[in-house]
């Protein structure tokens, strides 16, 4: 069984990485924004160093964190997670693929980890572009230290790997890619800030996934994420909660769809 | 030996799907022998499709029951569908990929055994040469052969395919009957072919079934299907047309004689085996007979007439409910 889960996921990590149009989109969201960043701060930096301070050090960590885990991250794992749950029935495979006698939610299962293997593998390149740019440009400024470093890292697993998984149990709902790619990058530029920005919803806008990832932070975010505070255990219910309820649809429509 | 390999191929009893109001598979019954090409012929919309899709869990049956290679559809699904490969409407693939890796995407599924088939599929349908091309690059025809490649890694003792020739040229449709003739005689397999091509299916097929509307009207034998309820005809070559003519048409054997471009066409009243008493009839009148052929009814011409009393109005559809099996 393990081996045939193996050779199952080895497979969905083929048809990700060949899917170059894709993979392109997702590198860029993850890298580009990061290199500009520093990119942009080091010529401000040396054009007028009193006016700007140096990119890097702890608050370059901090922008670059910011930009790669609340921002471009999550699109990046958005784009991920649809082409996972989405790849099959798009392509017309997954009757082909359910006509082998394996159990659909084998098959629904085996596209999370591949859909997470590939959205960590470029999101993590991005934090190491954030802890790159941090030490390379911070002249005076204080660096982070280790626990930071790891934080940050755990931050950026986290921080991505949960949008991931709900947009492959979205798209795996939805079965439509450009349907999925419009609602969740909607969700997640458009109406978590702007529920989570209405003060009057009080405590209902806990139930925003991105306010609650957003507790985790290892940095402070700022008015620039964070609208909403919450508990450490309301943070964990809310991500889980998400986490469950995109898995679970997204398995039962690849169960009971007609493929 | 597979312990329910004396079991039909495919036995279905009943079997329904309801789209709503709408009733696309209505009660069929089918029995596909292992070992032989059965055809499942009927016009688009007949409900074709829809029973493959039951047969291999795709979509539900509202009512009645399948088996598949001896299991039950859908309780024992995984044992059933092991041994079965399948070709759905137009095969399809991640065009990104090449052949190779499609195959590599279901052999992952299928199995840790099957990935081992994958080389040996590719040369069996051809494509060894061009399998680390992506397959937008293939033709319909390469396609089409992939998807039978894709078959072949279950090492099927059933292939079900839907309408298999589709987009295929006339040479790529000779080989591709060439092919399933050769999975049936030489390698013992059963192919399940649906097509609404009368002539594919005389030419690969052993028996089949016609089904229209959802029902099935009839099956057994090509040769059976096509001579069932037909009249039995003859045509007779003689050297005196007139004086045969005179002869026949005194027998109690004919029902009827007449010339046409070939010799004579002469109608038998009762069964087949009466022509030996025509010949000696004739033979005893002092004619020369120099042909006896029986005619040959083809199915494409049983099955319109099959299907054109389907459409004549009630008064007229008395045949079809004798022959009916469903």
């Amino acid at each position: 069984m393990t081996a045939i889960a193996l050779r199952m996921f080895d497979a969905d990590l083929l048809k990700l990485r060949k899917k170059r149009g894709t993979l392109i989109w997702v590198v860029v969201l993850a890298l580009a924004p990061v290199i500009v960043l520093f990119t942009v701060k080091a010529i401000q930096h040396s054009s007028n160093a009193v006016k700007y301070e140096p990119a890097g050090g702890t608050p370059g960590f901090t922008d670059g964190l910011r930009l790669l885990c609340l921002f471009f991250g999550p699109l990046a794992a958005v784009l991920v997670g649809v082409e996972a749950g989405t790849g099959d029935s798009s392509a017309g495979v997954f009757r082909d693929l359910v006509v082998t006698g394996r159990s659909r939610l084998a098959l629904f299962a085996s596209r999370v980890p591949a859909a997470l293997a590939v959205c960590w593998a470029v999101t993590i390149l991005g934090y190491g572009l954030v802890l790159l740019g941090s030490f390379a440009f911070a002249s005076n400024l204080p660096t982070p230290d280790l626990a930071l470093v790891l934080n940050g890292l755990g931050f950026t697993v986290l921080a991505t790997g949960a949008v991931c998984v709900v947009a492959v149990g979205f798209a795996s709902l939805t079965t439509s890619k450009p349907a999925a790619i419009t609602a969740l990058i909607g969700w997640q530029l458009v109406a978590s800030p702007l529920i989570a920005n209405i003060s009057s919803l009080g405590k209902g806008r806990d139930v925003v996934l991105s306010q609650a990832i957003v507790h985790f932070s290892p940095v402070h975010v700022g008015d620039r994420g964070a609208s909403v505070t919450m508990g450490q255990g309301t943070a964990l219910l809310v991500l889980a909660a998400w986490l469950a309820v995109f898995l679970a649809l997204g398995a039962w429509r690849t169960r009971t769809m007609d493929s | 030996m597979d312990s329910s390999s004396t079991t039909a191929a495919i036995e279905t009893s009943g079997l329904t799907k309801r789209f709503g109001e709408r009733t696309a598979v209505d009660g069929v019954d089918l029995l596909v022998p292992r070992g032989s090409a059965f055809g499942f012929l009927g016009p688009n919309g007949a409900g074709k499709t829809t029973t493959i899709r039951m047969l291999l869990g795709l979509t539900h049956a509202t009512a009645g029951q399948m088996r598949l290679l001896g299991h039950a559809v859908p309780a024992e699904r995984a044992a059933a569908l092991q041994r079965v490969g399948a070709i759905v409407e137009d095969p399809r693939f991640h065009p990104y990929l090449s052949g190779q890796e499609n195959l590599r995407v279901v052999a992952a599924v299928r199995g840790p055994e099957t990935a081992e088939r994958i080389a040996p599929a590719l040369a069996r349908v051809g494509l060894s040469e061009r399998a680390d091309e992506k397959v937008k690059n293939y033709s319909q025809g390469m396609r089409q052969r992939l998807g039978v490649a894709r078959c072949l890694l279950a090492d099927p003792l059933l292939l079900i395919l839907d309408e298999p020739t589709n987009g295929l040229d006339p040479g790529g449709i000779q080989e591709f009957r060439e092919m399933i003739r050769a999975m049936v005689e030489q390698e013992g397999r059963t192919v399940f072919l649906s097509s609404h091509l009368l002539d594919e299916v005389e030419k690969i097929c052993d028996a089949a079934a016609i089904v229209d509307r959802g029902k099935i009207i009839t099956q057994g034998p090509i040769a059976e299907l096509a001579e069932g309820g037909a009249r039995h005809e003859l045509i007779v070559g003689v050297d005196d047309r007139e004086r045969a003519i005179g002869v026949l048409e005194g027998l109690h054997q004919v029902r009827e004689a007449r010339r046409s471009d070939d010799g004579l066409r002469v109608v038998l009243a009762g069964e087949p085996e009466t022509a030996a008493e025509v010949n000696a009839q004739l033979v005893s009148a002092g004619l020369a007979v120099t042909r006896l052929e029986p005619v040959r009814h083809s199915l494409e011409q049983r099955f319109l007439e099959i299907t054109a009393r389907l459409d004549a109005p009630a008064g007229d559809t008395h045949a079809a409910p004798e022959e009916a099996r469903t």
